[in-house]
């Protein structure tokens, strides 16, 4: 976005005026996104100034900071926010490492048409919904005569009584991961081969005619090209950690809220599971998650910058 | 790596592993397709239902509960992605007119919403304001405005070769024209990949449901689906079918849309992706 | 980096700025209901008649859309516009999942009279009345109750009594009695233990079946699976009584406030709440308790034990009295359930084992769910008094739309012309019917044709005043049923109402289920669990007590 505000225009003589009068039909096509985004983006920013205040039902009163208070002292607020960040990294790491892996050696793959296929394949799941991925996955790790995964272990002879997997609280953090990286490893593929393919294959050539065997060329050639691509994916991301909310709202459960809650599944319990909720309490959590949310962008960014010479906004 | 190599070890190994792993994306997926076909729930994976039936999928037709949810996802869906794509084209293409006054100040005004946002609770309240609460096209208007998709418009649009504008505009087009007889048409592929974009998350969101409607006739299928498998609360029907079949047939609809256009469509779903990620 | 973030911070301001000048509208109707907005006309009632009418209904308005709701609406405005002497139109938002207390609370904060979509008048239980009843939100409506055209018929005048505040106040209307729920057992898993229903006499009788249930192999299918016993829920606390499921186990213990001798007292914290999570424990590490148990929900539950999969199913279910026989019976017919000798499953009713009729006497009735209406705020009757009269005075006139809340729609629910009809046809559970022109008599389900349908809204013998029509619906389970319960149950405990209480109802009730489910899984003991309460909430409940002691003197 930022590779041409900052050089100087050269055409700036005709008065200003003149200048927007020429771009008046632009300014027609960019009004509808700017009253778009007012309403549906900005509008709700003024909604924070609830963060300090009461909003129980209908009888709102100022209480100053409050909401901060209790949310610091809240056990299960602090909770919920090392939940996220635990989740959110270990899946990003997960998912990242697996998918450069992937992606190294499916390119060694000497067969197009397979590669074409294996590519295929990988890709599929990332176009079903959480809700459809959790669906499945909490019908074959049931405990019922039809739960594919107990009954298969069971008939192996390796269980003898069905795990509720999803219930248990060692279980379904690991659960998490796998189902995680069984529907998105594929597609955090697509960006790293989209870099494998600008290598220069000049390169494996030489390689090849130093007598490099197919692990060193990997670990030479491969992974070194991939590095930066890599820090790109993870800068990118880690901006976004504290917005978990979908993928494990669909798989978390009352038995392990305690592994399993995280920031934005806290606001969505405590606004509408609750019988009388404090809508300024949670506007409050809600704030805090988008202030924090705020510096990891701006540390992005800058790290970005740092990297690539050029920030992710 | 265009020669013809001879098999190593090394080869055999990674086809073995990478087929292992392409069963492990299939093994689930064609268990779900056969089982939705199966009239009694078995735990095995089988290659071809043993007791065929059609029982799930006429159920899910037949049952106001589960098709009214179906066609509000084809319809959000269809809007919704129309919507997406003109708001994303007008904004990527105002964002390209460098010279233009104000300019910056709307990209801001745009990109600062990436950074910031009021949060559930507000923007509940906002929505309640607007009379999309308990209303299906709270889906529309939720990711009809996409920051992300329109500033990848934008680059596809700077992708567009210079020359051609300048040759618009001594053919005397006013950059309303340009925009939609040079620029729309050259930009096939990107209304594709970004529409495909947009089409996936309107069809596939569930949460936006799960927090704005409670209204039984306003629900998407991702909602129904997830409410009849997770809540167990299955439809009354007339139909008698095993609730693991209509399960299955459920989750089959659910996914059936894009498994069907994807293989024919995957090119522009990559290059929507290539672009986001590597030129932004 | 510099120019960039100013350029940013500028436009937020300029944005914000915008939009608090000219949003005037936008951003103070986001206030709503600080304003108070006394405009004095909600949407539907205009120049002091009632046009229109909202309400929220659970699940317990059966003609759901599915089934028929169109044309009860379509009767209702029509019957009830007659009775008005003008037309008026009935709105019905009909929450069905399981959320009905979290969603009726977003749709009362969020919205205001006046709102499209906001009610009228709509359902709440017991429980969620009295979080309700002190908020202001509600209208009191002891003096359109006292005056209403109903009160020459009603034969239960008790449960409204009950509603009312020390104060005489009335924020709810009940319609019926409770009812309750009793513990059904499937009659071949029974016959497979080698009991009758008369064997079942004390909780160890209850326990061993239940084992038998689980370890014996019940279904016939050579392999295990099947569980005991399930409920939607261990104890149920978010609602009284609290003990409606599982009573069996829960036995005299009460999981909240009730008064004993006279006296308040936090049953939570009592020596028999410690022994009846010690015997839930117990029953859940034998595995005899269906685990599902703490997820479900009363939908799935009931589901699970009328599967069409019998072999993780239960053998015992306890549910609502009266008509859920049939209900429940209809189910395991239409899912093709057996014993073992291949003959259709039914169910037997467990008359309340000995603890039960020890410690309470049978088992529980509980307080009536009620009818709200809202507050409009502006200190004029005139709407409410209005929605009562189009609404509640309607329900119970006796007549035609009592009819319409009790059977449903005619000709679709009912009917009174002569026809034929046959269920289940073609299989050994077909069953025909013939009625003769003018003869009352329920219809097929307008989305099963193979059940017939049971009730509405209203259950004919739990209304506190019934129909005078003459319309009975002679289905000899649904008799079976409701004389069951009416033989074998008692009133509950009243529940407790204070000021505080009303604040912390819902922390209490969603700390004390986490407790009980800890306990009963065995993550904590019983004992630690009533601890941890009382660590937490040890000074709230004193305060509460002592509010609740000082209003009884």
């Amino acid at each position: 976005m930022s590779n041409n505000q900052d050089t100087t225009p050269v055409v700036h003589k005709k008065p200003l005026k003149l200048r927007m009068w020429n771009y008046r039909g632009f300014y027609l096509m960019a009004l509808p996104v700017f009253i778009f985004v007012l309403i549906i983006y900005y509008w709700p920013m003024l909604g924070v100034r609830y963060s300090f205040y009461s909003y129980k039902l209908r009888d709102i009163h100022f209480v100053g900071l409050d909401n901060f208070t209790q949310l610091f002292k809240e056990k299960e607020f602090w909770s919920s926010f090392r939940n996220t960040l635990i989740i959110s990294i270990v899946k990003l790491l997960l998912n990242t490492f697996v998918a450069v892996i992937i992606s190294i050696f499916l390119n060694e793959m000497t067969s197009m048409i397979c590669k074409k296929f294996i590519q295929t394949v990988i890709y599929l799941p990332h176009f079903m919904s959480y809700a459809v991925v959790a669906a499945i996955f909490t019908l074959f790790l049931s405990t019922s005569s039809t739960g594919f995964v107990n009954e298969t272990l069971k008939s192996m002879g390796i269980i003898t009584k069905s795990i509720d997997f999803l219930h248990s609280k060692t279980m379904w953090r690991p659960i998490f991961y796998l189902i995680n990286l069984w529907k998105e490893t594929g597609w955090g593929t697509v960006i790293f081969f989209a870099t494998l393919s600008g290598i220069n294959t000049e390169q494996y050539e030489a390689a090849s005619i130093d007598g490099a065997t197919r692990l060193q060329r990997i670990r030479y050639i491969t992974f070194p090209a991939l590095s930066n691509t890599i820090i790109i994916v993870l800068i990118l991301n880690l901006a976004k950690v504290l917005n978990i909310f979908e993928p494990v709202f669909v798989l978390y459960n009352s038995r392990v809220l305690e592994v399993s809650d995280v920031i934005s599944t806290y606001i969505y319990r405590k606004t509408f599971l609750t019988a009388i909720p404090d809508y300024g309490y949670t506007t409050a959590v809600g704030l805090f998650k988008s202030l924090v949310g705020c510096v990891l962008m701006l540390a992005s960014d800058i790290a970005s910058k740092k990297v690539r010479g050029r920030g992710i906004i | 790596m265009g020669k013809k190599q001879k098999l190593t070890l090394f080869d055999v190994i990674n086809y073995i592993v990478f087929i292992l792993l392409a069963l492990i994306i299939i093994i689930p997926i064609w268990k779900v397709v056969v089982d939705s076909f199966n009239a009694v729930g078995v735990y095995k994976f089988q290659l071809w239902p043993s007791d065929p039936t059609f029982a799930g999928y006429l159920t899910i037709m037949s049952t106001a509960k589960l098709a009214r949810p179906f066609i509000n996802s084809v319809v959000t869906t269809i809007i919704g992605t129309l919507i997406g794509l003109i708001m994303a084209t007008l904004g990527g293409y105002v964002l390209c007119q460098y010279e233009m006054p104000g300019r910056n100040l709307f990209s801001y005004f745009l990109l600062f919403t990436m950074i910031f946002s009021g949060g559930m609770i507000p923007e509940y309240l906002v929505m309640k304001q607007l009379g999309l609460v308990d209303n299906m096209w709270i889906l529309v208007v939720k990711h009809g405005m996409n920051v992300y998709n329109l500033v990848l418009m934008k680059n596809f649009f700077e992708g567009i070769p210079g020359s051609l504008y300048e040759a618009a505009e001594l053919d005397g087009c006013s950059p309303m024209k340009t925009f939609t007889s040079v620029v729309l048409p050259l930009s096939k592929a990107a209304l594709a990949s970004i529409g495909l974009m947009f089409a996936v998350t309107i069809w596939n969101d569930y949460s936006t449901v799960q927090i704005y409607i409670t209204n039984p006739t306003q629900v998407n299928f991702q909602y129904q689906l997830r409410v009849m498998i997770m809540d167990g609360d299955t439809p009354t029907t007339a139909y008698k079918v095993s609730q693991n079949t209509l399960y299955y047939a459920s989750i089959v609809c659910a996914i059936l849309p894009f498994m069907v256009a994807y293989p024919f469509l995957q090119k522009y779903f990559v290059t929507g992706v290539n672009a986001g990620a590597v030129k932004e | 980096m510099k120019k960039k973030l100013v350029s940013l911070i500028l436009c937020s301001v300029m944005a914000v700025g915008l939009l608090a000048g000219c949003g005037g509208g936008g951003g103070g109707a986001a206030e709503g209901g600080s304003s108070g907005s006394g405009s004095g006309s909600s949407a539907g009632f205009v120049d002091g008649q009632l046009n229109s009418i909202n309400i929220i209904v659970d699940g317990t308005v059966t003609a759901t859309v599915d089934a028929g709701q169109a044309e009860f609406k379509a009767q209702w405005e029509e019957a009830v516009g007659e009775k008005l002497g003008h037309p008026i139109t009935l709105n019905i938002t009909q929450l069905d999942h399981s959320d009905y207390s979290g969603t009726v609370s977003r749709t009362l904060t969020t919205g205001q009279p006046g709102d499209a979509g906001y009610p009228d008048a709509l359902i709440m239980s017991a429980t969620m009345l009295r979080q309700y009843q002190t908020t202001g939100l509600l209208w009191n409506l002891a003096s359109a109750y006292d005056n209403a055209e109903f009160q020459s018929r009603v034969n239960f005048p008790q449960v409204n009594e009950n509603i009312r505040t020390p104060d005489g106040a009335q924020y709810g209307f009940a319609p019926t009695y409770g009812n309750g729920c009793v513990t059904y057992i499937k009659q071949g898993w029974l016959d497979a233990a080698g009991k009758t229903i008369d064997d079942i006499k004390t909780f160890d009788d209850y326990y061993a079946l239940l084992k038998a249930f689980t370890e014996n192999d019940p279904d016939g299918n050579g392999a295990g699976g099947t569980y005991g016993v399930i409920a939607a829920g261990f104890g149920k606390l978010d609602e009284a009584p609290f003990i409606n499921y599982m009573p069996e186990f829960w036995q005299g213990a009460y999981p909240s406030f009730y008064q004993k001798d006279g006296t308040w007292v936090d049953g939570f914290t009592e020596q028999a709440t410690i022994d009846a999570l010690a015997r839930l424990h117990q029953a859940y590490a034998d595995g005899i308790i269906d685990p599902d148990t703490e997820e479900a929900g009363t939908k799935q539950a009931r589901e699970k034990f009328f599967s069409n999969d019998q072999t993780t199913s239960e053998g015992a279910f306890t549910y609502w009295a009266g008509t859920w026989l049939r209900t429940l019976s209809d189910n395991l017919v239409k899912n093709e359930v057996k014993k073992a000798d291949g003959s259709q499953e039914t169910l037997v009713q467990l008359p309340p084992i000995q603890e039960i009729k020890d410690t309470w006497g049978g088992y529980l009735n509980r307080e009536a769910p009620v009818w709200v209406i809202t507050d409009d705020g502006d200190g004029d009757d005139a709407r409410e008094q209005a929605i009562f009269d189009a609404l509640f005075e309607t329900m119970l006139d006796g007549d035609k739309v009592q009819t319409l809340w009790t059977y449903g729609a005619e000709d679709v629910h009912w009917s009174t012309k002569a026809e034929e009809f046959k269920t289940n046809e073609g299989t050994e559970n077909e069953a025909s019917y013939t009625y003769e022109e003018g003869q009352f008599h329920l219809k097929q389900s307008p989305n099963d044709p193979n059940t017939i349908w049971k009730k509405n809204h209203l259950d004919a013998v739990l209304v506190i005043a019934p129909l005078t029509n003459g319309y009975v619906s002679d289905d000899p389970l649904v008799t079976e049923g409701n004389n069951f319960f009416l033989e074998n149950a008692v009133d509950a405990p009243a529940a407790a109402s204070s000021e505080t209480l009303s604040g912390v109802e819902a922390d209490l009730v969603s700390t004390k289920t986490q407790l009980v489910n800890m306990a009963v899984v065995g993550e904590i003991t019983p004992e630690e669990a009533v601890a941890q309460y009382t660590e937490q909430y040890g000074d709230v409940c004193a305060t509460i007590l002592e509010e609740l002691n000082s209003a009884a003197e």
